[in-house]
């Protein structure tokens, strides 16, 4: 059964979850197993990319129990394109926390539960049913919940009770709409929904769920008004942690929107009126939220915020061309804003701050690196011809085949924002001469690290930054396959006969 | 009777988001549990009920036959209940250690990690 | 010619890793790569002037429809020649000017990077690649800026140019995707045949719009002209190279080559003559109250922009010549102005105008070279100036409307634009040497030659006006579709109108240069009218949106949890409502309340009783079992509706939340009464009436039919196929036996957290 490999990933992780808890104090055997793990869980999603990419979308049926009576994984593009960002971004993060997560952490199953959070993300991508997605996505907050809260530092903590509560609060909402969901169409198979939905007479009903799935999805994704609890938390774990909270919690509710919006509720023109606007509002509320900080963690988290307002309009214009471009961002995101949050670190390590006001000199210092970190900068901007640029093309056509101006406005406002304020950060950051502060003595700064201790700081920013050059130079690439996903997208059809096999 | 039950839902709902909005963090956790109370409530109203006619085949049976309760929403509220309470288990812990740490039960005083830093 | 832009590119990414062999002696070295492209462009001039258009594509970006397309033709050999000529000169410049500075390499490595884009810019063909090379002119230009980047203001005046560049760069994004999407490919040169649909197409409008925009911003018309007389906090080289002679003509370049695709008519004329006819004489009013030569020297060059605009307004066959002649003009004695200024700021280590005087007698093949280019500034013949501004009055002497209104404009522009060549070029060097500077030298003849090559030139030109028309005049006219008439630059053009107004701008320039004198006094005064200046307005403009953005973020991110769970319950109450009250009808089926029996209303009764109990008693022991008891009423009612694996599973699950809440809350404090009574009414309006709405959706879902096809499945094969009783328990564990699994995992996790939350205690040592 080659099919099989889709459901690979979600194998790995949990097999080195479980063998993680085996070596519970051996932290340093933990970082090498958990690395060996990552790379090897990037090695099957690539092989599960190239064979769905070969072969089609991929169907495997838990317990041989056709859909829509079991639970089924559909590996379409979309899925396993996810599953591959989800691998390299793990990949970096990983290494990346063998150094910069202190040991006692460490201690305390941090390896175990980020694998459990990479199988939850996993698990959220490829699955075809709709209380299997709750299902996934409560291993995925109950691992963000540990691994924000591990180490119990007040501010983690302050951070952790309201991340908490906003994401239960979410949950409860996720599971109310299926409850009304299922109330109407007795089933949860999300292609089956598709089908039975359409003979629902009651159609306010529908759009009633479709509204209680974009507010549940809506809080995790980080859209306005429902992200408060995102800079109130990222910022508050380990690098490592904001990190991959960064580049996929929130975008798995991007997913979930997605896939929900595109294969569900398709098109609905109360739904997509109502997307549009709060994507407007999104990307300007993250947008000016930007400008005011001063800690560039805080600088990126609205970054985060603002620019989910992309990609949630360009998935309200519903169109092919709009539907491309949001994937073309949603690829170009993952990897950029789990570059930022390790930039964040990485730059905590060498100055021991992330305040704007307090940093400076990096490039008198650091002119390499700060070479290197300027790229992902750049890239975020969509300084042409870097990755974030491309998406731009698609989403302004389509806001202008579509006529919606104010989303092209918006669009030019987040873009012009976002320019500014990297040029203030790069102008204070790495411009500025280091303002006359006290450094704390006992902190371990990047310059008394060994060299193999500084390449593996180094070596994940370095790899991300690689895979954006790519993604921006390699553009024909990406957009081929976005031009691919956004058809199986907005044809919803063949989604629906290959999980049913009609 | 499933007006009643309907009624009971929206006063769980009610009462579970009432408390949340409260200050104090015990308040909070008993919200969610009303919350997630309600929410199973909801599901398992809407799943349709049934009295008396538990999803369970018979020894002389093959099959469930006549009327019978939904199976399904029962196996998701179960499934939701479980999910939960590790939830809560975890937030109340979660609750004990940021009352050591911070002192405080108050959540208004929870605000600094929202400001410019 | 793709080879001929990767050079630049390829020669900063060598600097990069290479860079500190260049900071020293072999940094002249550099110039070698600008030189040798202009030879190769110098190349192409036969080609060129015989009227062939040279075409060079290679496939990039396809599905964007993106390509590294090329064109040469008279317009894009002009700037191209421009760029690596004046290139050439800056970086021979550059050699001595930042002669053993630290990071010179880095200065070139920019300066390339720059050159590079700017070719790519000027040779696309492709709408999308020149955006691309568009806006790495103004990320290189950010970086030139701010290339003392140990100042707060060259940092200031960097984010302010590559700010208003930048808007305008989104700008000509967003007009290029229009256009595209209107003619279907992002091809000039297929552009061409389909002017008519553009101009007819609805979108016409907004494509000019955002065209001009993006050519008014970069060419730094009124009102965005504030961010160049800032750039000039770069290095002198830069402000030669970009700040005069290229980056800003890209606006300019855009509309010359757009003059065929987007000429509709009145507004195209319109908008162009207006705005370039104030920017000109707005600006050159400016330079009267100037003391520092680079500041002359920037609202001249602005002034000088909004006379191509202006030209390109009025879009005759005469102006749009005397606007191609006018590029090489102020190219070569505006270049020319700004390096003797730097060589003057070099030596003398000022530039206040006030303060120099009589550097002739130090610095005289500098002096020589500011008197020339004064001359052809100011367009006395013979000098290509004054070919230049023959050319600029037949063009507004001949325009339609307004030509006299038009004319005196021009006029009064060119006035000024003399007495500022004047100034900077000729009165630093004129009058009596002050003694601080008797003992300058001469510097490095890299740093004089340059300028004395430009301004030599434009005196060549000037007596050979045919050099320019058969290579650049001829070719350029072709560019522009225009209805092609024979024509001839000439010096002399006989005694006629023209040659009147010509005089009579000489004679005002003089009067003025003698009349007028810089002083800090007039200067002063300008600078209190700063208040009304666009610059002062979009600051206070910028201050006012930042105050606002405070404003917004605060009062949304307070860092109070009830408030973010109020919004977010706010904004569920107010889409539920809207969607439940749009088509509402209440018809509920009382019916089945008979058959409530005494068990049902104990159970429901206790279930109400415990949830309010646990909302409103003031003690934290009985909230919670309170609650014990809603988990208990809960257990019941379960089992009375046919539920009885939940009915255990929610006992236990109660039971053990009751345990650890207790064994928890002994350790915390009593309940404060913390909020007050408006707080608690207007959260009790919110919970009351969001569950008011979850209670009449229940009961209009319960009017639906419900689909039953899977649950017959699993009715009817639970045992047939799965093998069990129960089946629920066969649900959980084997058709939905995935979600089990995770369930479990989520337990594991929980464990983990909790074991970590409450052993995990962070040491100071730990906090590295």
């Amino acid at each position: 059964m080659t099919n099989d490999i889709i459901i690979l990933p979600l194998v790995v992780h949990l097999f080195f979850s479980i063998l993680l808890m085996l070596f519970w104090n051996k932290v340093n055997f933990q970082k090498v197993v958990s690395m060996v793990g990552n790379a090897i869980a990037l090695c099957v999603a690539i092989w599960a990319f190239i064979h769905v990419y070969n072969n089609g979308t991929q169907i495997v049926e838990s317990g041989n129990w056709p859909a829509p009576f079991g639970i089924v994984f559909v590996g379409d593009m979309l899925a396993v394109t996810l599953v591959l960002l989800t691998a390299i971004a793990g990949f970096a993060v990983s290494v990346f926390s063998t150094i910069s997560v202190i040991k006692a952490r460490l201690r305390f199953g941090y390896f175990s539960v980020f694998h459990f959070l990479l199988l939850g993300l996993n698990g959220a991508f490829l699955t075809g049913d709709i209380f299997n997605l709750y299902v996934w996505f409560e291993i995925i907050i109950i691992s963000s919940f540990v691994l924000i809260s591990i180490g119990g530092e007040k501010n983690q903590l302050e951070g952790a009770v309201k991340y908490f509560a906003l994401n239960f609060f979410a949950s409860m909402i996720f599971l109310t709409a299926l409850g009304v969901l299922y109330g109407l169409v007795g089933t949860l198979n999300m292609a089956d929904i598709s089908l039975k939905i359409a003979e629902v007479k009651d159609t306010t009903l529908v759009e009633i769920s479709a509204v209680l799935f974009l507010v549940g999805f809506g809080i995790k994704s980080a859209i306005f008004p429902l992200y408060f609890w995102l800079p109130a938390s990222y910022h508050t774990p380990p690098s490592a942690v904001s990190a991959i909270f960064a580049g996929l919690l929130t975008k798995v509710g991007v997913y979930a929107l997605i896939r929900v919006f595109t294969l569900i509720y398709g098109g609905d023109s109360f739904l997509t009126t109502l997307l549009l606007f709060l994507a407007i509002m999104t990307i300007f509320s993250g947008g000016i939220g930007a400008i005011i900080q001063n800690n560039i963690k805080k600088v990126f988290m609205y970054f985060i915020i603002c620019h989910i307002g992309f990609m949630i309009g360009g998935l309200a214009l519903f169109t092919e061309v709009a539907m491309a471009g949001v994937i073309f961002y949603l690829i170009h995101d993952i990897i950029i804003k789990t570059n930022l949050f390790l930039i964040s670190g990485l730059i905590y390590r060498i100055k021991a701050t992330t305040n704007m006001k307090k940093l400076g000199g990096l490039y008198a210092h650091y002119p390499k690196l700060s070479l290197l970190i300027a790229i992902p900068l750049f890239s975020l901007v969509g300084i042409p011809p870097l990755s974030g640029y491309w998406p731009k093309i698609s989403l302004i056509l389509a806001s202008f085949n579509a006529q919606e101006y104010w989303f092209f406005g918006a669009l030019i406002f987040g873009s012009l924002i976002t320019l500014i304020v990297i040029a203030k950060l790069w102008s204070e950051v790495f411009w500025k001469d280091q303002p006359k502060i006290n450094f704390p003595k006992k902190f371990i700064y990047f310059d008394q690290l060994r060299l193999g201790q500084k390449f593996t700081f180094v070596f994940p920013v370095a790899f991300l930054t690689f895979v954006t050059l790519y993604i921006g130079f390699g553009a024909e690439h990406i957009q081929q396959l976005s031009q691919r996903i956004a058809m199986e997208l907005m044809n919803n059809e063949l989604y629906i006969n290959a999980v049913l096999k009609r | 009777m499933e007006i009643i039950l309907a009624i009971i839902t929206g006063v769980l709902y009610a009462s579970g988001i009432y408390m949340i909005l409260r200050r104090s963090m015990v308040k909070l956790i008993l919200g969610i549990i009303l919350l997630g109370n309600g929410v199973n409530l909801l599901i398992f109203l809407l799943g349709r009920i049934t009295k008396g006619q538990p999803p369970i085949i018979d020894s002389t049976e093959k099959a469930l036959e006549g009327i019978y309760a939904d199976p399904i929403p029962q196996a998701l509220i179960l499934t939701a209940i479980v999910i939960s309470f590790g939830l809560q288990a975890f937030a109340i812990i979660l609750v004990k250690r940021a009352y050591k740490v911070l002192k405080t039960d108050d959540l208004d005083q929870l605000n600094t990690t929202d400001e410019d830093s | 010619m793709l080879g001929a832009v990767l050079l630049g590119f390829l020669f900063s990414l060598f600097l990069v890793f290479a860079g500190s062999y260049f900071r020293g002696k072999l940094a002249v070295l550099s110039s070698l790569i600008p030189l040798s492209l202009f030879v190769y462009f110098l190349t192409f001039i036969p080609e060129i002037s015989s009227g062939e258009v040279i075409y060079e594509s290679y496939e990039w970006i396809p599905s964007f429809g993106v390509n590294l397309s090329f064109t040469l033709d008279g317009l894009a050999l002009l700037f191209a020649l421009m760029i690596t000529g004046v290139g050439s000169l800056v970086f021979l410049y550059t050699s001595a000017y930042l002669k053993d500075h630290k990071y010179l390499d880095r200065f070139y490595g920019y300066l390339s990077l720059f050159m590079a884009a700017m070719l790519g810019l000027v040779l696309s063909d492709n709408l999308m690649s020149l955006f691309i090379f568009w806006e790495l002119t103004s990320i290189s230009s950010f970086y030139l800026i701010g290339f003392n980047n140990d100042k707060a203001d060259s940092r200031k005046s960097a984010l302010v140019a590559l700010g208003i560049t930048g808007i305008g760069g989104l700008l000509l994004l967003g007009g290029a995707v229009l256009l595209g999407d209107v003619v279907g490919t992002y091809r000039i040169s297929e552009m061409l045949s389909m002017r008519d649909a553009i101009t007819d197409s609805s979108n016409y409008l907004l494509i000019l719009l955002l065209i001009f925009g993006a050519a008014f911003t970069k060419s730094a018309q009124f009102p965005f002209h504030f961010w160049l007389p800032g750039a000039m906090k770069a290095p002198t080289p830069v402000s030669t190279y970009l700040h005069s002679a290229t980056m800003v003509k890209a606006g300019v370049y855009l509309l010359f080559r757009m003059t065929p695709v987007l000429n509709g008519g009145d507004i195209w004329h319109t908008v162009l003559i207006v705005v370039g006819a104030i920017t000109m004489i707005y600006s050159a009013v400016h330079i009267i109250f100037r003391t520092d030569l680079k500041g002359i020297l920037a609202y001249s060059t602005i002034s000088a922009l909004g006379i191509l605009v202006f030209l390109i307004g009025i879009g005759t066959q005469a102006a749009l010549i005397a606007a191609a002649v006018f590029i090489v003009v102020h190219a070569l004695y505006k270049a020319s102005l700004f390096l003797i200024t730097g060589i003057i700021d070099h030596e003398t280590g000022t530039r206040d105008v006030t303060q120099l005087a009589g550097l002739r007698k130090v610095l005289l093949p500098v002096a020589i070279a500011g008197f020339i280019a004064a001359l052809i500034s100011g367009g006395v013949p013979p000098t290509l100036g004054f070919v230049g501004k023959d050319l600029i009055y037949e063009s507004t002497l001949h325009f339609k409307n307004n030509a006299v209104l038009l004319t005196i404009i021009a006029i009064s522009t060119n006035v000024l634009l003399f007495y500022a060549g004047f100034v900077a070029g000729v009165k630093p060097f004129m009058g009596k040497l002050p003694k601080k500077f008797e003992k300058l030298h001469l510097p490095s003849p890299l740093m004089w030659v340059p300028p004395l090559i430009m301004t030599i030139a434009g005196l060549v030109f000037g007596l050979f006006p045919s050099l320019i028309e058969t290579t650049f005049a001829k070719p350029i006219a072709m560019t522009q579709a225009i209805a092609f008439e024979d024509f001839h630059l000439k010096l002399w053009h006989g005694f006629n109108t023209i040659l009147g107004l010509s005089a009579i701008t000489l004679v005002l320039g003089v009067v003025l240069y003698f009349t007028l004198k810089p002083s800090h006094a007039l200067e002063n005064k300008i600078a209190k009218l700063d208040f009304i200046a666009p610059e002062v307005l979009l600051l206070k403009l910028s201050e006012g949106f930042a105050v606002f953005s405070k404003y917004w973020t605060n009062f949304f991110q307070t860092g109070y949890l009830r408030h973010y769970i109020s919004i977010v319950v706010a904004f569920l109450i107010l889409l539920l409502g809207y969607l439940i009250f749009s088509d509402f009808s209440l018809e509920t089926d009382f019916s089945t309340l008979a058959d409530l029996t005494i068990y049902e209303i104990s159970i429901l009764l206790m279930l109400l009783m415990g949830v309010l109990y646990t909302v409103f008693t003031k003690s934290r022991l009985a909230a919670v079992a309170a609650l014990g008891v809603v988990g208990l009423s809960f257990s019941l009612l379960f089992l009375f509706y046919s539920a009885p694996d939940l009915a255990m599973t929610q006992f236990s699950v109660d039971t053990l939340t009751v345990i650890l809440f207790v064994l928890v809350l002994y350790k915390l404090p009593k309940y404060l009464n913390f909020s007050n009574k408006w707080l608690r009414m207007k959260h009790g309006v919110l919970s009351v009436s969001f569950g008011v709405l979850i209670t009449l959706l229940i009961l209009r879902v319960l009017k639906e039919p419900k689909n039953t096809e899977i649950s017959e499945f699993y009715a009817e094969n639970a045992y047939k196929l799965a093998h069990g009783k129960n089946v629920v328990n066969v649900i959980l564990v084997d058709f939905r036996g995935i979600d089990t699994m995770i369930e479990i995992s989520v337990l594991i996790v929980a464990a983990l957290g909790v074991f970590g939350l409450l052993k995990l205690r962070l040491k100071t040592r730990d906090k590295k």
